[in-house]
């Protein structure tokens, strides 16, 4: 088993994560040549290419040992396991569609997991200088202040998150329209931002109450699951059970009471698992 | 006939907007009284208030003979007439709803028109210090450097801007459900933000392709019709024919071509005029 110091684990990611930030940030009002994966609104750029490339080659500069799981790492074919060493799940940018569209809410997602437990989690926004950081145990931080979820506990006073996502499968847009409609007439407002880690840093600073999406991955929300929950929120699985990382999906809010209101509101999906 | 000289209109109304934001940003983190106007999620605080009244006192002062339209007059029993004269339209706090969460999407909306043509326009989002402005013929800026909507004449390539409004009316609620579902599958993405100025503003900017909303009232609209207009964009009715104002309904875009694609697939709404 790699040895584990989280403060100098930190100290390396948050550099990393600055530096990739000047990448996107270099390419972010720039004309984009645009690849798609799943579909036609499932993007990449060559931009989340150089970021991962990047940060690999930091990770194994400083931690030979250590393991990581990348998002354009595993649509190339790497595997996706976690298991108990060191870990670094990274997404290199988060909200691609955003990035393409120049519109500024595109992020880096970077979490360090240790025994599976999430022990930093980094979400990076360079276009709006918006520094999010957590530490197991030791609160979540906007730019070294700290935050704090908003403690919303009442459906009818929730500013609740629900993204359409970029799977056009037809049983997955049905359920993102029932969930809209079972939400809006209930809620105090619906927004969409276009990327889950930015919307769980929303939740985490108190500008948002809630975020859940079918559809995500373990490189979507593990930086978020800790900055949310150091932060005094909650993050769980759809169906109010305790969060599996690799399921897919995610409901993270101000507080469980809240999260309860509108976990039976929603129409479930099972995804196949990361 | 008042004279209107725009320049120094101009300058007069940006220390104003610059003014009113440190009203907006002292109360932005804090907690807030709200009341509600014409349904439960039609809002109002006392920053609303406080804003409006100070801008209306800084055209007084500077301005005797200048008309006012304000959103917080109006719902005070002010009438929303519009003249030939030197008209100013304001909206004190765009994205109220954001504003009570601490979500940073709110900014002021002011418009100054003349002859019934809008002259200048002026959204300034405090929290995050984006200035956008527009004076009749000379361009649209961000923080004083040049923005140009995108150009984008793609339907499946475009991001489009659909909000679910503050209007629990069932009629409403029941078309922006319709709209929702004929775009999901054929644009690139949707995004709701939550302020109808700063919307316009990211079409003004390029970093989203097309905004319409039913229901809104001129003073959400009129400076960002400007601003978009300046950048390159277009501002029409929602059925395709010249924008009416006062007519509760909008579409701005990157281009006549894509709101052309687009004005099909939505379900037609008549309001009350303003």
């Amino acid at each position: 088993m790699a040895e584990f110091d989280v403060e100098v684990v930190f100290t390396v990611a948050l550099k990393a994560v600055k530096d990739a930030g000047e990448i996107i940030k270099e390419a972010f009002y720039k004309k984009k040549a645009v690849l798609t994966k799943s579909c036609a609104v499932d993007l990449v750029t060559e931009t989340d290419q150089a970021v991962e490339k990047m940060l690999i080659g930091r990770i194994k500069e400083n931690f030979p040992n250590h393991m990581f799981i990348g998002e354009e790492s595993v649509a190339a074919g790497e595997k996706c396991d976690l298991t108990d060493e060191p870990t670094w799940i990274v997404d290199p940018v988060d909200g691609t569609m955003n990035f393409v569209h120049s519109f500024p809410h595109s992020c880096i997602s970077l979490a360090v997991l240790y025994h599976k437990d999430i022990h930093i989690g980094i979400i990076y926004n360079p276009i709006l200088d918006q520094m999010f950081t957590a530490k197991l145990g030791q609160g979540a931080f906007l730019n070294d202040k700290p935050i704090r979820a908003s403690e919303e506990t009442e459906l009818g006073k929730s500013l609740v998150i629900a993204e359409f996502g970029t799977n056009r499968d037809l049983q997955k847009m049905e359920s993102v329209l029932k969930n809209i409609t079972a939400l809006m007439n209930k809620v105090h407002g619906l927004r969409a931002m276009g990327s889950a880690a930015l919307n769980m840093a929303s939740v985490a600073s108190g500008g948002a109450d809630c975020y859940f999406e079918y559809g995500i991955h373990v490189w979507d929300i593990a930086a978020g699951t800790l900055i949310v929950r150091e932060a005094g929120g909650v993050c769980i699985d759809t169906e109010g059970g305790p969060l599996d990382l690799m399921s897919r999906r995610m409901i993270c809010a101000s507080s469980e009471k809240l999260a309860l209101q509108i976990i039976p509101l929603l129409t479930q999906l099972k995804l196949e698992r990361d």
